[in-house]
């Protein structure tokens, strides 16, 4: 860990503060693009600090983003005078209230399983959650539930939730670089390199895997609550979805597995090619997307930053001679 | 039992569906000593370790740590009372460079606060390797893992190191250097038991010789006197004088 990484928090706030003035510069097609990718990229960090930092790879974290956003839909729809923040801060509340506790009671036996059975296992958490959301009535996930909005009159919703994901993805980074520089991130990047060994050197290898799995459940489930603000109406379908299962693998893949900043590059990376480029080739775009994702796991297994690090040894080396 | 045993094994048995790995086999160790247990190939010598380290549960028996009971308890809690275990196939965090490897044992380990860079480098000197901090661990030859194995066990503060067969494979030259470590972290203030193979490092380092045999503890005492006990050339030395071992190319 060099000392630069304590000079981050600048670096992000930074490049925050400049990305806020996208809406302002943007044309509003590129404003929902920002948004996308704003929300994407929260949702791979939060991600991130289970599957990259621990090596955890969860092929169902879609579940906290229905959990999230079903509880606060429920919870507020039993205030409609409140005021539209208070509403959107009890949403939160209830959405990551609701993470933590299904996370923390999934993970003692989930976080048992190793590699590609803790991914799949992940996936059936995410179906079951998915199927009880729908086929109970109390849920209301098969006729949908109305979220209130939370916009201000004066204000462009869709520059509304750009600001708000901005924001809302900036602390989840910060949280992560916070975990990142820590004992408990030392502690995490242990048990992804070597579970055993790591345990064997005194970490609490249970205890760690279960705080990070409930830190990224209830960061997952935060972005959640605002995702379904922004579209409004949400169904089961809208928030337990597959592509968004796989969409967090991705982004890590592409960006980088394990590293900070990965998840952002490559959920910025992605949306922007799949929207941007891709999004006129329509029924192609998901054969290009896949084509894409084979030729980089096998070009660039360290993904972007894995890209510009390898390069960067070699610039080095190539100045000094070899011994 | 001497007051200054650190580690105290008493009636320790370990079945595995019925055979069994290890048959009642009681010792203490002595701090600050370097003690060897010897003994054929699944004599149930890496058993007694993954017992000691908590990674298994004896079947019948009683371990304790510095007159601590420790049977049964989790591993990182073993670790944090102060047992490090050095692997004989080294393990490293492959991603890591050397120091990063080593600063995970410094971070965790026996509970307390420490200056973990200054336990970083005491440990990298100690263990012969200050000058591959920055490498890459995936960069380093087998001996150098080894080395690194013990930077990092030791790292953690402990006060019993437990080596897996820490010369194994080693050239003579690399053989000497570890010895010399090894040496270097008794003197340190570290009990160290190891499992080795090789007898001539065994002989050269040891304050005292465990010898197993199918599980059970057949032979304890001085490394001359164990070496000329014909129970234990019976079962492992085969020859009176035992003569370094072929094989080793440099």
């Amino acid at each position: 860990m060099n000392t630069s990484s304590a000079r981050l928090p600048l670096l992000i706030l930074g490049g925050a503060l400049l990305l806020a003035l996208g809406p302002l510069v943007l044309p509003p097609f590129y404003v929902r693009v920002g948004q996308l990718m704003l929300y994407s990229a929260g949702l791979g960090v939060a991600w991130a600090i289970l599957g990259g930092f621990a090596g955890y790879g969860s092929f169902g974290h879609a579940a906290f983003i229905g959990v999230g956003a079903f509880t606060a839909g429920l919870v507020e729809n039993q205030f409609p005078t409140l005021a539209p923040a208070l509403l959107l801060l009890l949403g939160l509340a209830a959405g990551a209230g609701a993470c933590a506790v299904i996370s923390a009671l999934v993970a003692y036996p989930i976080l048992r399983l190793r590699g590609t059975f803790f991914a799949i296992a992940m996936l059936g958490v995410c179906h079951v959650c998915a199927e009880v959301n729908n086929n109970v009535d109390f849920f209301q996930g098969s006729m949908g539930i109305n979220f209130a909005p939370i916009a201000p009159a004066s204000m462009d919703p869709a520059v509304f939730f750009y600001w708000l994901y901005l924001a809302a993805s900036t602390i989840v980074l910060l949280i992560a670089w916070a975990i990142w520089r820590s004992r408990f991130g030392a502690g995490l990047l242990s048990i992804r390199e070597d579970e055993d060994t790591a345990r064997m050197l005194g970490v609490p290898t249970e205890r760690y895997k279960r705080q990070a799995f409930v830190i990224s459940a209830v960061l997952t489930g935060l972005l959640g609550v605002i995702y379904a603000h922004a579209l409004g109406y949400i169904t089961t379908d809208s928030v337990y979805r597959d592509d968004t299962n796989l969409s967090l693998i991705v982004f890590s893949l592409l960006g980088g597995m394990g590293t900070l900043f990965g998840p952002v590059i490559g959920a910025f990376l992605l949306v922007f090619v799949t929207q941007v480029i891709l999004g006129r080739l329509l029924d192609f775009h998901l054969f290009a997307t896949g084509l894409l994702l084979v030729l980089l796991v096998l070009m660039a297994p360290g993904g972007v930053i894995g890209l510009v690090r390898g390069w960067r040894l070699r610039r080095r080396s190539e100045m000094v001679p070899a011994e | 039992m001497s007051a200054a045993s650190i580690l105290r094994l008493e009636g320790v048995s370990k079945s595995f569906r019925g055979l069994r790995a290890i048959a009642e086999v009681s010792f203490a160790i002595e701090a600050g000593s370097i003690t060897s247990i010897i003994g054929p190939n699944g004599a149930g010598k890496s058993t007694l370790f993954n017992l000691v380290t908590g990674y298994l549960a004896p079947t019948a028996g009683e371990i304790s740590f510095k007159d601590r009971r420790i049977t049964g308890m989790a591993t990182n809690r073993i670790a944090e009372l102060g047992v490090a275990r050095a692997f004989q196939i080294a393990r490293p965090f492959r991603d890591l460079t050397v120091f990063e490897n080593v600063r995970i044992g410094a971070l965790f380990g026996k509970a307390g606060v420490r200056d973990v860079e200054v336990t970083v480098r005491r440990s990298l000197q100690l263990a012969a390797i200050a000058h591959l901090a920055e490498q890459p661990a995936n960069t380093l030859t087998v001996g150098q893992l080894r080395h690194l194995e013990v930077a990092r066990a030791i790292a953690t503060r402990a006060d019993l190191l437990l080596a897996d067969e820490p010369c194994a494979g080693l050239n003579p030259t690399e053989t000497a250097a570890m010895i010399d470590v090894l040496r270097l972290i008794r003197d340190s203030g570290v009990t160290v038991v190891l499992v080795e193979h090789d007898m001539p490092s065994v002989m050269e380092v040891s304050d005292r010789v465990l010898v197993l045999d199918a599980g059970a503890l057949i032979a304890d005492g001085p490394p001359h006197l164990v070496a000329s006990n014909p129970q234990v050339i019976a079962a492992y030395l085969g020859t009176p004088d035992p003569s370094p071992l072929p094989g080793h190319s440099p």
